[in-house]
């Protein structure tokens, strides 16, 4: 029998349904694989829990708050027990996508203009009176408004004109503190998954994975309705950009810290330039899901995907 | 308490598809995790049932055992036991309907005629018509047998008439095989329909020859206002829905259908295949305490003591909430219905009141299309006045959080100010 792993799934996060999904597909693999898996939510006896199973590794097929932003990546750490994915450092800055754009650009990643807003800022110093400036620091509507936390592309709109503004603020605020207003760029979405090879043997960038959703828009309802949304994978690109789009993902990956894995959202423009738009630092893996996707495109079966995962996890057993 | 161990569902990809379709709560999860003993619960609508004395009860079993024992014990009839249906027609007597005991069957609660109704008359992909927001069970029941549900809007005078009228006319005389309808005390409204709209809600079934079905569980519970006869008074071919789980106990699983007889006919052969017959032991009990005048008592002291909470409820709302949020005022029944202003999403404050320890359903759940997202049903006949009381402080604390932002935004002049008591006419009128 093989090492005993954890899936970590649920929690109270908007995205528990995804999550579910998620860890019993990742579940089932690591069973088939041979290792003795063992199914956990996240609830209050969770780390009393883990402390009696005394798990090899834990598989985090959370997403969202906790799961995603390194405080379960903490807590693992403190518990002396290796986990799948990135570590604390690297989840944090990829939650907070207003903080990782800022490193985007500082690096001279190609990521849309952007505003951030806190409620703090609204509530404590009037900065609803200077919405009137975003068209002109962005470059023009229309803009996307989001919740600067949160994944699965929950509290998304888009807006066209000032008028629609403060609304979308309020819905993207009604998910947490801080909202992006990021300028909307029209081209081809694209999810760029990167996978180490583990044991320091340098990282691999999946096919990249082209969405386009019926309605437009690629939310929440297009991510997890089947036929909402169609997929092209390997992206329809031309053989430069394609190569472009794989260096971009590669170096967000190193750039944020990332390690085992990791999903690089970006969109290409009409002209094919690419922009990111944020990176996953705990990617869905249910079957309408993009990282499966990309992996198998690749030649590695979902069972080999998540294979390599636990492996690496396990490998950093001290 | 939640464990952390999760256990999957290996026939998972195994059932039939209608299963997909079945309306489930998408917060019972969130439920899951608030079931510690310190959270205020003004989620669930669970009758008061500390309040039904033990002593009545067990007396009344002892009698049906004595009385009754053998026949207790065995196989009933499909219809139900003639003395209770007996029971059924006095009650439904006493609300202003008459009926011989041919025209009453027993259900397991009324929840089961839900299903039986749907199970007879629907095929897939046939229209119900049912209010908006409506009960939750009914559109579970519905839903497994795959119909296209149409909602119709409710005011603060019950289901919108001139709204049903729209509807019909675009589906046309049987364009759809029944109108749902919870005229008293609404569940999760809280509104009642008036006696002018119930007219008028009757004319349009023979106009467009559609059946009403009529639920009407909270019947009895009215704190104020005149008795209005119900829908099944006005027009025979009503199907009624009754239960004892108001003004008995939920736990006998005991309800009725009073119908015209060839649908009863049909739904007896679907209750055969279900269950084959209610259970007589229960029913035996319900006939011996319903025999006398204690039980009467007993309902007197239950809407006593939900009329004191609603009270409560009612004078806490307007005491914490803010101004820029409506809500209903039940004249009798459960449940109170609030309106939040149209940019909150109720699901995610959920989350919030949950790590504050109070629950709520998000209004949501009471569509099929999850509209009323910024809508709540708060359900005040379970938890004592003090701690409805609370339970509203804390969840006024959330929803003020949220509005101080849109007040920031209504300083700079970006949104409008929101007026008090636009959305629902009436709602803190009175």
């Amino acid at each position: 029998m093989k090492e005993k792993i954890a899936v970590l799934m649920g929690g109270r996060s908007l995205e528990r349904e995804v999550s579910l999904k998620s860890g019993e597909r990742v579940f089932g693999a690591l069973t088939e694989l041979g290792y003795r898996a063992i199914g956990l939510d996240v609830t209050p006896d969770l780390v009393e829990t883990l402390r009696r199973e005394r798990p090899d590794a834990v598989y985090i097929a959370l997403h969202g708050k906790f799961g995603e932003d390194g405080t379960l990546q903490e807590v693992l750490e403190f518990l002396g027990i290796p986990y799948t994915g990135p570590g604390v450092i690297a989840s944090a800055l990829a939650w907070d996508k207003s903080l990782a754009k800022r490193l985007f650009a500082e690096k001279g990643v190609p990521t849309p203009p952007w505003v951030t807003f806190t409620s703090g800022a609204f509530k404590e110093m009037g900065a609803a009176t200077a919405l009137d400036l975003v068209p002109s620091v962005l470059g023009g509507f229309p803009v996307v408004v989001k919740p600067t936390e949160q994944g699965s592309a929950l509290g998304l709109t888009r807006v066209d004109d000032a008028p629609g503004l403060p609304d979308a603020l309020l819905t993207a605020l009604s998910f947490g503190d801080s909202a992006l207003v990021e300028r909307w760029v029209q081209g081809r979405e694209l999810a760029v998954s990167v996978l180490d090879d583990g044991a320091g043997g340098g990282s691999r960038v999946l096919p990249p994975v082209e969405m386009v959703p019926r309605s437009g828009l690629f939310d929440y309802t297009a991510a997890y309705t089947q036929g909402e949304t169609v997929y092209y994978c390997p992206a329809r690109l031309s053989p430069d950009v394609a190569a472009e789009v794989v260096r971009l993902a590669a170096e967000c990956h190193t750039l944020l810290g990332c390690r085992d894995v990791s999903r690089c959202d970006m969109v290409v423009d009409d002209e094919g330039r690419p922009f990111v738009l944020e990176v996953n630092t705990s990617p869905g893996m249910t079957t309408t899901s993009l990282l499966p996707m990309a992996a198998e495109a690749a030649g590695m079966t979902f069972q080999q995907l998540v294979d390599t995962l636990a492996r690496a996890a396990l490998d950093r057993v001290e | 308490m939640g464990t952390a161990r999760v256990v999957f569902d290996k026939w998972d990809g195994r059932y039939a598809t209608r299963m997909g379709g079945v309306r489930t709560s998408a917060v019972r999860d969130l439920f899951a995790a608030a079931s510690r003993p310190d959270v205020i619960s003004l989620s669930g609508g669970m009758p008061d049932i500390r309040r039904v004395p033990v002593e009545a009860v067990n007396r009344a079993t002892r009698e049906a055992l004595k009385h009754q024992g053998a026949a207790a014990l065995q196989y009933g009839s499909s219809e139900g036991r003639v003395q209770l249906r007996q029971t059924i027609v006095g009650l439904m007597g006493e609300s202003g309907v008459r009926l011989g005991i041919d025209d009453v069957i027993v259900t397991a609660g009324a929840q089961q005629g839900l299903d039986l109704i749907a199970k007879v008359f629907l095929d897939p992909g046939d229209t119900v018509i049912c209010e908006g927001p409506t009960y939750v069970g009914a559109l579970q029941a519905f839903s497994a047998y795959e119909p296209r549900i149409v909602h119709v809007p409710l005011d603060d005078r019950g289901m919108d008439t001139d709204a049903l009228e729209e509807v019909l006319r675009s589906v046309g005389p049987r364009g759809a095989k029944f109108i749902y309808t919870i005229p008293n005390f609404h569940n999760p409204a809280g509104v009642t329909m008036t006696p002018e709209r119930r007219r008028r809600l009757i004319e349009l079934s023979r106009e467009y020859d559609i059946p009403v079905v009529e639920d009407d569980p909270y019947g009895r519970l009215r704190f104020e206002g005149g008795h209005i006869l119900p829908l099944k008074a006005l027009d025979c071919d009503v199907i009624h829905l009754g239960t004892f789980s108001k003004v008995f106990a939920p736990g006998m699983r005991l309800g009725w259908m009073a119908a015209p007889r060839p649908i009863l006919a049909k739904v007896l052969l679907a209750k055969q295949s279900a269950d084959l017959c209610g259970s007589a032991f229960t029913q035996a009990i319900a006939e011996a305490y319903f025999t006398g005048t204690g039980w009467r008592h007993v309902l007197a002291d239950l809407t006593r003591a939900y009329r004191e909470r609603r009270d409560a409820m009612l004078a806490a709302l307007e005491e914490h909430f803010p101004p820029e949020v409506t809500w209903t005022h039940p004249e009798g029944g459960f449940f109170v219905w609030v309106t939040l202003p149209p940019f909150l999403d109720t699901k995610a404050l959920l989350a919030e009141a949950i790590d504050l320890g109070v629950t709520f359903v998000p209004g949501a759940d009471f569509t099929m299309d999850g509209s009323f997202r910024n809508c709540l049903r708060l359900a005040f006949c379970y938890e004592q006045p003090e701690h409805i009381t609370e339970g509203i402080r804390r969840i006024a604390a959330v929803i003020d959080d949220k509005l101080e932002l849109y007040r920031a935004f209504a300083a700079a002049g970006v949104v409008p100010a929101v007026q008090r008591a636009d959305a629902q006419e009436g709602g803190r009128a009175r």
